[in-house]
């Protein structure tokens, strides 16, 4: 493996793992209002934070499973759609996640 | 749409059971969607191609299953062997070979009236172990290496997939090495009784068995050796593969089942009780040991594996037949 290439590697794991975090914030802050996935997922693209079904789908699950979404299905436009919205807990986390964000982003921009 | 069913049904094998119909549900919503959006972007309808380009960048359906699952559970020893990706069908199926291995070994036991001893399953049963683990290490070893490709397409989506130059040039080297090794054996019968070759010798059995397998070990070859040249004539493996397998089975199962004597005392060896011995541990080395009765299993099992995506070929076969385009098939 050439430095090159092991920065490259370095630089791809390091933006993923700043990623993480940014993205369930983001998904938290977009399903403020109800949304199926593949909406979600544009929304997300639109925003500038594209995020492939791999990441997404599983991740809804995750925090659906944390008790910080609720899902059901509907039909819309004749097919099947799971809708996800923030549960009463979710909203509460969500806010605190943002304070929490906003607290470290004035905090890092006096760092760097 | 079939290339999305398979697609779906290749991602469900490896998704958490309770959970498995609700994310193919919300996944195949999620597909059909994207799909639609660049039909109307096109518009027209996407070609077979086209739609096998886009799962190809949706992901490898192991790898897409893989995200779902809590359990990432994996074989290490110090470094990763078998990673959570494979881990789930290394389980399926060393569980799988060890049960027919068992039973295999009680049912060859009882016909043969010899008692059913811990002893006599520890062979078998390590050398599947020791087999599978080496294998999927392998394949481990080389999906750590090279991501991006789909090592495992279900089988209606394999004929869109050019062949692996990789898998071609291993199976090159292991057939050519293989083929050397048993046309090296009448000359260098050390090569397969080791250290007893000073005592004995193959039973004339053997000399009905070579022709045909050395001709499967050619076929073998000659099928690598196309499919490295020729990596989008896809429909080579399984048809080639379905006739060596299945060819495989009669000639193995009369050499395991129906050949009671595979080695014998050299001419002019004393028959000694020692002798004796050594040509009954030599007959079941080789019997339980190198063929074995798994060996035999896996050669009917790949035969009917192969024939199954056979299917598709056969099906995309007769669709361009009829469309008049035969020769993009061939």
């Amino acid at each position: 493996m050439t430095p090159g290439n092991s920065n490259h590697d370095l630089f791809e794991n390091l933006r993923l793992e700043l990623r993480r975090g940014s993205l369930i914030l983001a998904v938290l802050a977009s399903l403020q209002t109800e949304q199926y996935g593949y909406t979600l997922r544009k929304a997300l693209t639109d925003h500038g934070m594209p995020i492939d079904e791999g990441t997404l789908y599983p991740l809804l699950r995750r925090l659906e499973t944390q008790g910080l979404l609720l899902s059901e299905w509907r039909e819309e436009d004749k097919r099947n759609k799971r809708f996800y919205r923030l549960s009463e807990g979710g909203k509460a986390i969500f806010k605190q996640l943002v304070a929490e964000w906003q607290s470290m982003n004035s905090s890092l921009d006096g760092i760097l | 749409m079939e290339i999305l069913e398979s697609y779906l049904r290749a991602i469900k094998r490896g998704l958490p059971r309770a959970q498995s119909d609700d994310i193919i549900k919300e996944l195949s919503d999620d597909l059909s969607s994207q799909l639609e959006e660049q039909r109307a972007v096109l518009g027209r309808p996407l070609t077979d191609e086209e739609v096998f380009a886009f799962f190809k960048q949706h992901g490898d359906p192991m790898t897409v299953a893989r995200r779902y699952r809590q359990d990432h559970r994996s074989l290490s020893l110090g470094w990763e062997l078998i990673g959570p990706e494979l881990f789930p069908m290394y389980g399926i199926l060393l569980s799988f070979n060890l049960t027919i291995t068992i039973a295999a070994v009680v049912v060859a036991a009882l016909i043969m009236h010899t008692p059913i001893r811990v002893g006599v399953f520890i062979v078998p049963v390590l050398a599947q172990i020791i087999c599978l683990t080496v294998v999927f290490s392998i394949l481990n070893l080389v999906r750590r290496k090279f991501p991006q490709p789909w090592y495992y397409p279900p089988a209606e989506l394999a004929p869109m997939l050019p062949v692996s130059r990789w898998y071609s040039l291993a199976g090159l080297i292991l057939w050519a090495t293989v083929t050397v090794w048993w046309l090296a054996v009448p000359h260098f019968p050390q090569l397969i009784l080791g250290s007893g070759a000073a005592h004995l010798e193959l039973a004339p059995t053997w000399h009905r068995f070579y022709v045909p397998i050395l001709l499967l070990a050619l076929a073998s070859v000659a099928q690598r050796v196309v499919s490295l040249l020729h990596p989008t004539w896809t429909w080579v493996v399984p048809v080639m593969r379905t006739v060596i397998n299945a060819a495989a089975v009669p000639i193995l199962g009369v050499l395991m089942f129906r050949s009671p004597t595979l080695v014998v005392l050299a001419a002019g060896v004393q028959n000694t009780p020692s002798n004796e011995q050594l040509v009954e541990n030599c007959n079941g080395l080789i019997r339980w040991g190198i063929l074995g009765p798994w060996l035999w299993l896996y050669a009917g099992i790949s035969a009917v594996i192969y024939a199954w995506y056979c299917i598709p070929h056969l099906r995309r076969l007769i669709r361009r037949t009829r469309s008049g385009s035969l020769s993009v098939v061939l």
